[in-house]
């Protein structure tokens, strides 16, 4: 299979983390991607499951609050290697033969393949949406519990239905009210992309080792990831404060 | 005179407390029904019965002849015909006041933006608020915060409108200035159903006030009937308190 690790093979000894720059850039890249991606998709399937916990009846509040438990009580890195190696499996056991030997790359300044997808940092991006979704959808579910009853009596007085309510009336403001609590969840997701590692994905921590592992500057290495993981939660902090405050409801 | 809402022998508990024992009346187009009685009689559960906010167990609310409890029936169609105003306001707080009263008409009634904002500059009109469209209603006071609670309601261009307590959350400088509002579109025409201890207001457009104790209706009788020869010992002794209450003080001149 052609993914991740063949940087690491073609990749000169050198000595001097400097120079190893554009290929911890790049892992940064994978950072990124797994950080974003993962993001989005737990705030949809978190936004999903608050919504169907909150408002779903029976059923669905049922299996919403079930996902939340079995998420919030098991191991972010056992759901992560659960979602890389079942579709392996499946393929292992012939019972379907699933694409995942494709990769999505760039060409770098050195003529080297850069892999920016493929089946590893997909699994990790879908294992970490799966597992944010659960935390967002606790964030969400208490902005929406604060919305006064009363609020929903007027929405249904004027002929609001049900759906109507919680789209225009529910939604605005618990997202709103979501967002202090949610930026938890949004300042700690960069630190647990770190959990790719263990599907092979040659992201930011995968990359420090090797450098590590040619040049044995172990203590500048790490230093250097502890700054890039600060200066990038402060970014990310810094833009949920901004946000916070842009969308603040005016007296309230 | 078409009859606008009917209800006819309305029950309703909630779990062993039996609220309503059978309540019957009816609203004609263009009046004003004044409904009173002693806190926890049942007041604003009959309110809640009549726009199903919360169904009754028994009986039959018909708005212009068509029942609200009718299998099959388009209850949110029905409810966006009658108007609700709440002693709370219960404005949405993330919406302008202009779009407080917009919502309805625009996500409801179907409206393009432009119809509803021109139908919302009516109704603000008529509760003079104008000037304060623009507003959240955390920055309004309270009894701005209740005018743009019945500009809403009028927005719908509903058949009838409930009160229910719509001044009693109020400082008693701010009260004045809905109840002139409710006199007004009360002297427009709107059917109305006011659940209310001015009795001021009764007073002075009341067609008929209806005295409620533990979930029935005790007497009926015009505002003149009331204030001077009052049949029901409890009537008597409700009006009596509220009187020493407000010291025979209206918050309404007329
Ligand atoms: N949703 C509810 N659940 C249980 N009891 C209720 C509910 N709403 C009202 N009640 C009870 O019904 C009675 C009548 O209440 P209410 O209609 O609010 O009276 P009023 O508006 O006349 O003060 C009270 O005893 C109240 O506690
Ligand atoms: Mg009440």
């Amino acid at each position: 299979m052609v993914g991740s690790g063949d940087m690491h093979n073609l990749m000169p000894l050198q000595y001097g983390i400097v120079s190893y720059i554009d290929e911890l850039a790049q892992a940064f890249l994978v950072t990124l991607e797994l950080y974003f991606v993962g993001l989005v998709l737990g705030f949809i399937m978190g936004l999903t499951f608050a919504i169907m916990r909150q408002f779903g009846g029976r059923v669905l509040s049922r299996i919403a609050t079930g996902y939340i438990e079995v998420i919030r009580g098991t191991p972010l890195i056992t759901q992560v290697l659960l979602v890389y190696a079942i579709p392996v499996a499946i393929n292992a056991a012939g019972i379907a033969d699933l694409p995942l030997n494709w990769y999505f790359y760039y060409i770098d300044s050195q003529n080297r393949i850069a892999v920016t997808l493929n089946w590893p940092i997909l699994a990790s991006m879908l294992g970490l949406g799966i597992n944010s979704a659960a935390y967002q959808a606790e964030y969400m579910r208490g902005g929406f519990a604060s919305i006064t009853s009363g609020q929903l009596r007027a929405a249904s007085s004027i002929g609001m239905t049900r759906w109507q309510s919680i789209r225009y009336i529910i939604l605005p403001q618990g997202l709103r009210r979501s967002i202090p609590a949610w930026s938890n969840e949004a300042a700690y997701l960069p630190k647990y992309t770190v959990v790719a590692i263990w599907v092979g994905v040659m992201e930011i921590l995968n990359m420090s080792k090797t450098v590590i592992a040619r040049t044995f500057l172990s203590v500048e290495m790490y230093l250097i990831l502890a700054i890039i993981f600060f200066v990038f939660i402060t970014a990310i902090n810094k833009v949920l404060e901004i946000t916070h405050s842009r969308t603040k409801i005016p007296g309230v | 005179m078409s009859i606008v809402l009917d209800v006819r022998d309305v029950w309703k508990s909630y779990g062993e407390l039996q609220v309503l024992k059978g309540v019957t009346f009816s609203v004609g187009e263009k009046e004003v029904k004044v409904v009173f009685g002693p806190s926890g009689s049942g007041k604003s559960t009959l309110l809640r019965c009549i726009n199903m906010l919360d169904p009754p167990d028994k009986g039959e609310v018909l708005l212009k002849g068509q029942s609200l409890m009718e299998d099959g029936v388009n209850l949110t169609m029905m409810r966006a015909r009658i108007g609700m105003v709440f002693q709370q306001f219960n404005l949405f707080s993330h919406l302008k006041a202009l779009d407080n009263v917009t919502i309805g008409p625009q996500r409801v009634l179907g409206l393009e933006r432009e119809e509803a904002v021109d139908r919302a500059h009516v109704a603000i009109e008529q509760v003079q608020m104008t000037d304060w469209i623009d507003h959240y209603p955390a920055q309004l006071s309270g009894g701005q915060q209740q005018r743009i609670g019945i500009a809403r309601a009028l927005a719908m261009d509903p058949d009838v409108v409930l009160f229910d307590e719509p001044t009693s959350a109020l400082d008693p400088e701010l009260i004045g200035e809905v109840l002139q509002v409710m006199l007004d579109i009360a002297q427009a025409g709107t059917t109305m159903i006011v659940v209310t201890h001015e009795m001021g207001f009764a007073r002075a457009v009341a067609n008929e006030m209806l005295f409620i104790d533990d979930g029935i209706i005790v007497e009926t009788g015009t505002p003149k009937h009331f204030f001077t020869a009052p049949e029901n010992e409890r009537v008597r002794q409700f009006l009596h308190r509220l009187e020493v209450l407000y010291g025979g003080q209206e918050s309404v001149e007329q």
